[in-house]
């Protein structure tokens, strides 16, 4: 039995995939790290404080699962779901009573949503009072504040969608209160969001491509800097 | 720590096990176990049934745009082995529309697209269209069906009859309604008495139960007012004047009186005012209540109304009958000793308000009185109340329901708003028509009706034109004169209390008409005696019946029928052995009473009718119950020789 377990760490398909040996000395747990590229997120060493749970309280950790949760029941979705005036809504309805656990799924995707905009405003408080804003650490500060705000504009695209009533009039109101920017530029702004000067045919492609693909990769590729600053200054 | 660890593995646990639960929930959902259901009906059935392949069944209807997924439990839709199953299996009543092509949510509402029982009906958060109530449901007809009388479909045409006699259009716009002829108020001073008239403002359903005047719920003071102000309006369309009594009525002895009242009497039952006025209750109800006439109007207006009908109330579908100067005044002593109200309450002397003609005028105005009646001078009004065209397309965020405390629903709403129509605010306006429930049933089936939301233009079902009948020359106007569309219908217009006269000159024969103007009777055993006679001279009625011989009249119901005598035998066996006609119709007294007698039939019929009449009676009058016996010609023929044969 060990020696099948040897035998299968000697492999050369193991070996290509794990550089490094078993984590039994400081020098190979250290490498288990580094070259791993999932754990690679994580700084080498931590200061005991920080890991304590109390201290972040995993928030940041549970907002990047919940986005996951989402990424993963939105590509689903959007299997069912076509951005259409015509067949949105009956889409939904579809998903609602006739898809395959398609109920479970809009619901896990709502509810993760709601969940998300909430952990992310918790995090952004516990930075604020654990004074992990100071330097070296303002810049990310800045990042997760960017990354708040992708969150509420990711609910809020997602909530015209449904292209129900709730929707239409969110939609409205929203991109009226775009409107009253001064200046001459609400109305531009607005009449980009929307494709047009109501809320329709336009402004739901429009919203499903910024909700399905445009603030997701951008999300993204702001984590990705939010980590490695995270683990640079030596967080969890 | 360890106890962190082991917390962190339970909580793992359980959410797995809640997302276990997930796809188990799908798996067993609402519909399958119907569908369980229905396969173990089906086999305690004596026939054999297919069973239901176990999935999710819909229709889509592209026509209509929609998708309905209600067979998925209701499976036994066509299946007439399913007629007394119980719900959702039961078999769909008999209707003329194929489901796959009409699906099932444009007639009865509800969500198509849902699979499950409460989703489906609809009375579900973010669904404002929920199912229609069963007693509403003929409302859905009426979205595509725009006739005045939609078959199979009883209640909504009643509906829609309501909504054009109780003349719902004089205040709301309403498509295909016309408004009602409503008395000229021009005039009325001269008319009736100040006590009559403030009771009758006060409930005019106290006078005439079947008036089509409702109840504004006037207070005591506005109902003097109004009617100080109404008693101030003497003067006559047209400035037409009273005629003076003959000095019979105004100074005869009360011998003289007697005797023409006595007159008057005969004149009355003669003329069968009964036809078309209801007396103390029993009559007609086309007219108002003559019962207690006397103690509404005077004597001079009614024998000048007698006289000339149209003269001081243009328009009125009462016939000038033919009477002498005496009859006329026999008539009115008749009336004035017999159709008194003793109980009339005689209204006390009072003060009239000393601005009470503004404040008449005013609420005249505010109650939308000209809505109806017409007042020289004053506009004829614009509709008041809401827009009832597209009123089955209202939304319930766009009630206000007050605090009536009724289930928020559209159907419901009209209901109640139809049977007490100041519950939802005490500031509207509305008057009470005080309809029965099945009256306040049918008018909201035919009020829900009104929409045309979602319907193609090729599904939709137009009302007919309206006939533009209108007859010329002297006949047309001893038609006017005489209110023929009163009662009868002639190519599609006028009413239908009698015949139908547009083939009258095929059907009857010469002869015969001329008789019947002079001494009208009822040819059915069945029914009360109608037409009544109106004295017409001989000149009027050879205008009339040579009018009839040339347009009401038909080639192709014309037909030459050769007379043997062995046609003659077998006619007689048609008619009483093979096809029993006397079932239904009387010869020489003996038959059934529901047909017309058949006595004299050969001195009444021409031939050619009662041929084509027989072949297909539904031809000439769909809504008869002679049945449609499939006669070869032979048969028809010999038949016609045997009727033609009683003279």
């Amino acid at each position: 039995m060990k020696s099948l377990w040897q035998r299968l760490f000697a492999s050369q398909v193991w070996r290509s995939i794990f550089r490094h040996g078993l984590p039994e000395s400081n020098r190979t747990r250290a490498e288990a790290v580094f070259y791993n590229f999932f754990l690679h997120i994580h700084p080498t060493k931590v200061r005991k404080r920080s890991v304590k749970f109390t201290y972040t309280w995993g928030l940041g950790g549970l907002s990047f699962g919940l986005f996951i949760v989402l990424t993963v029941t939105g590509a689903l979705l959007m299997l069912y779901y076509r951005p259409s005036v015509p067949q949105a809504y009956w889409d939904m309805k579809d998903l609602q009573y006739v898809v395959s656990s398609g109920q479970f799924l809009r619901n896990m995707h709502r509810w993760a949503a709601h969940a998300m905009v909430a952990v992310v405003f918790l995090h952004m408080l516990r930075v604020f009072f654990t004074g992990s804003y100071r330097p070296p650490k303002e810049f990310n500060w800045v990042i997760g504040v960017v990354l708040l705000v992708f969150t509420i504009l990711l609910s809020y695209t997602g909530y015209l969608l449904p292209w129900d009533q709730l929707a239409f009039w969110g939609i409205s109101v929203g991109t009226n209160m775009a409107r009253a920017v001064p200046f001459g530029v609400g109305d531009n702004i607005s009449f980009l969001l929307l494709g047009g000067n109501i809320v329709g045919e336009n402004a739901l492609v429009r919203f499903y491509v910024l909700h399905c693909f445009v603030l997701p990769v951008a999300a993204t590729m702001l984590m990705g800097i939010h980590f490695w600053r995270v683990r640079k200054d030596g967080g969890v | 720590m360890t106890k962190l660890r082991l917390s962190f593995a339970l909580s793992g646990v359980v959410f797995l096990l809640v997302l276990a639960v997930a796809p188990l929930k799908d798996f067993f959902r609402e519909w399958k176990w119907y569908q369980y259901e229905y396969n173990d009906l089906i086999t305690e059935l004596p026939q054999k049934v297919k069973p239901a392949e176990i999935g999710i069944k819909q229709v889509w209807v592209r026509g209509l745009d929609r998708i309905d997924r209600c067979g998925t439990c209701h499976l036994g839709l066509s299946e007439p082995a399913l007629q007394e199953a119980r719900q959702p299996f039961r078999a769909h009543p008999r209707i003329d529309h194929d489901f796959e092509e009409f699906g099932c949510t444009v007639c009865h509402e509800g969500q198509g697209a849902a699979t499950t029982y409460k989703g489906s009906v609809g009375k579900v958060e973010y669904w404002d269209k929920p199912m229609h109530p069963t007693k509403f449901m003929e409302a859905s007809c009426g979205k595509c069906h725009k006739e005045k009388e939609v078959l199979h479909a009883p209640i909504l045409t009643a509906g829609r009859k309501l909504i054009q006699e109780s003349n719902c259009a004089a205040c709301h716009r309403t498509e295909g309604v016309e408004k009602q002829w409503t008395p000229s108020l021009d005039g009325i001073g001269s008319k009736v008495n100040r006590s009559w008239l403030v009771n009758w403002l006060k409930n005019p359903k106290a006078y005439f139960v079947k008036t089509r005047m409702p109840n504004f719920l006037l207070s005591d003071e506005e109902v003097n007012i109004l009617a100080d102000f109404l008693m101030t309006l003497k003067t006559f369309p047209h400035d037409a004047t009273l005629d003076r009594l003959p000095t019979v009525l105004t100074s005869g002895t009360e011998t003289q009186r007697e005797k023409l009242a006595e007159l008057g009497a005969t004149r009355l039952s003669e003329a069968r005012c009964i036809s078309c006025h209801s007396i103390n209750g029993r009559g007609g109800t086309v007219a108002t209540e003559l019962g207690k006439v006397a103690s509404k109007a005077n004597p001079a207006w009614l024998y000048s109304y007698m006289k000339n009908p149209k003269r001081l109330q243009p328009g009125v579908e009462m016939p000038r009958y033919r009477f002498s100067e005496t009859e006329l005044a026999a008539v009115v002593a008749s009336i004035q000793s017999e159709f008194v109200d003793y109980d009339m309450e005689e209204q006390p002397p009072h003060t009239p308000d000393p601005s009470y003609f503004e404040k008449g005028r005013a609420l005249f105005k505010k109650y939308n009185c000209s809505g109806c009646h017409e007042l020289g001078g004053m506009m004829k009004a614009e509709e008041m109340g809401p827009d009832l065209t597209s009123i089955g397309a209202k939304r319930i965020y766009e009630i206000d329901f007050g605090r009536s405390g009724i289930e928020q629903a559209l159907p419901s709403y009209l209901f109640t708003k139809v049977k007490s129509p100041r519950v939802f605010s005490p500031t509207m306006k509305m008057p009470s028509y005080e309809f029965t429930d099945e009256e306040a049933q049918a008018i909201t089936v035919a009020l829900l009706g009104n929409t045309e939301e979602g319907i193609p233009e090729e599904f939709k079902v137009p009302a007919k034109p309206q006939s533009t009948y209108a007859p010329q020359g002297e006949f047309g106007k001893l038609v006017d004169d005489l209110a023929c569309f009163g009662c009868h219908t002639m190519f599609g217009r006028g009413r239908l209390v009698a015949t139908d006269l547009t083939l009258e000159a095929s059907q009857a024969q010469r002869k015969w008409i001329e008789k019947y103007f002079k001494i009208p009777y009822s040819l059915r055993p069945i029914l009360p005696e109608r037409m009544p006679n109106l004295f017409v001279s001989d000149a009027e009625i050879k205008v009339m019946v040579d009018y009839m011989e040339k347009v009401f009249i038909a080639d192709s119901v014309e037909r030459e029928v050769r007379v043997d005598q062995a046609r003659m035998a077998k006619g007689k066996m048609l008619y009483y052995e093979k096809y029993g006609c006397q079932a239904c119709h009387q010869i020489n007294l003996k038959g059934g009473y529901v047909g017309p007698a058949l006595d004299k039939a050969g001195s009444r019929l021409k031939p050619g009718w009662i041929f084509h009449w027989l072949k297909d009676p539904q031809a000439f009058k769909p809504e008869t119950i002679e049945p449609k016996n499939n006669l070869t010609d032979e048969e028809a023929e010999a038949l016609t020789v045997f009727l033609m044969s009683l003279k």
